[in-house]
């Protein structure tokens, strides 16, 4: 059973929040050990194995993103059975993208740690990494908005081209993660570094 | 999860860092990332034209103590090597020098396609510059 079928939903990613919630709580009661505890052992067993079912299929869903990964991984796997799943394709002008602005970043830590803290390369820092963090949040209602729409409402042909567009997005949004996570570092050691500065 | 020593070693002394200057004769690039993790890595090898011999390798990777270790490591097994010869190093054969776990067998995939690239690169151009000649 996979965790569109433990609510009774179809494959799809188009869900009302609010509704999965309000079945979440629903199943959950029926589910729950302690309704179960005069009923024979195996019984009681079967109920904590739906329950546990549950909790994993309301995680994997209540995100629209984790939907999308889940529902990835899930048509994936039905794939692998007939031939290699397909490995995401990031554009190469972004790999390019993020390699310099790792170069830049590796070069500001460097001077940051032989001349102190420069505020005018934080503010540098600072600003890219609101365009990134904007990009991050594009992506993700690309994925949330049209893409989830073409996989919904596309023709069964069109699906494998629906889940392409996911793992590729996907990619970008995963890229785009580890570079604004790594100039939050960068931007945090800066701080810390000033204080100790000052302390000196 | 400990590293071993070796993954520790080129972590900390990382052979052959940096890149060569984008007119380098005899060069090909290769940059590849890993989307699971967000690890990019470019490597470069710069071929001697006469002999078809790569003579110098180089690699810049933002990843991973295994990232780092797997493309310093196929740097190092670059040179020296031909054409030919580098496009049989295997994943694999990353994997079993610096004793990776299994869930970081993908940081020896990406120094692999790093490699992959790299050579694909240069035969592209070498491949061009041939065919500007004959004509």
């Amino acid at each position: 059973m996979d965790h569109f079928e433990v609510f009774g939903l179809p494959r799809r990613l188009a869900i009302d929040g609010a509704e999965l919630q309000r079945k979440f709580y629903e199943l959950s009661r029926r589910y729950h050990p302690d309704f179960h505890q005069a009923a024979p052992p195996e019984q009681q067993a079967q109920a904590l194995e739906a329950s546990a079912r549950l909790n994993a299929a309301y995680r994997a869903l209540r995100d629209p993103i984790a939907r999308i990964e889940y529902l990835v991984r899930l048509e994936e796997g039905r794939e692998t059975k007939e031939g290699a799943a397909v490995k995401p394709k990031a554009p190469p002008e972004l790999l390019e993208e993020m390699f310099e602005i790792q170069e830049s970043l590796q070069e500001a830590k460097a001077s940051n740690r032989s001349s102190g803290r420069d505020p005018g390369a934080r503010a540098t820092l600072a600003g890219q990494r609101d365009r990134l963090v904007a990009r991050y949040r594009d992506e993700e209602a690309r994925l949330r908005g049209p893409l989830s729409a073409a996989w919904d409402d596309g023709v069964p042909a069109e699906r494998g081209r629906a889940i392409a567009g996911f793992k590729d997005a996907l990619a970008v949004r995963a890229y785009l993660r580890t570079v604004i996570d790594d100039i939050d570092q960068a931007l945090g050691e800066a701080e810390e570094g000033h204080v100790s500065h000052r302390r000196h | 999860m400990a590293y071993s020593e070796k993954v520790v070693d080129h972590y900390n002394n990382p052979r052959n860092v940096g890149s060569f200057a984008k007119d380098t004769p005899g060069l090909g690039t290769g940059l590849v990332g890993a989307p699971e993790c967000g690890d990019v890595m470019k490597l470069q090898i710069k071929v001697n034209l006469d002999t078809g011999v790569i003579e110098d390798a180089k690699f810049k990777t933002f990843g991973c103590g295994s990232a780092i270790a797997s493309s310093s490591l196929a740097t190092e097994w670059l040179k020296g090597k031909t054409v030919d010869e580098a496009s049989k190093i295997k994943n694999t054969d990353i994997v079993n020098e610096l004793k990776l776990p299994p869930v970081k067998i993908h940081c020896s995939v990406l120094a692999e396609d790093a490699i992959k690239a790299a050579l694909a690169d240069y035969r592209e151009k070498h491949a061009a510059a041939d065919a500007e000649a004959s004509t």
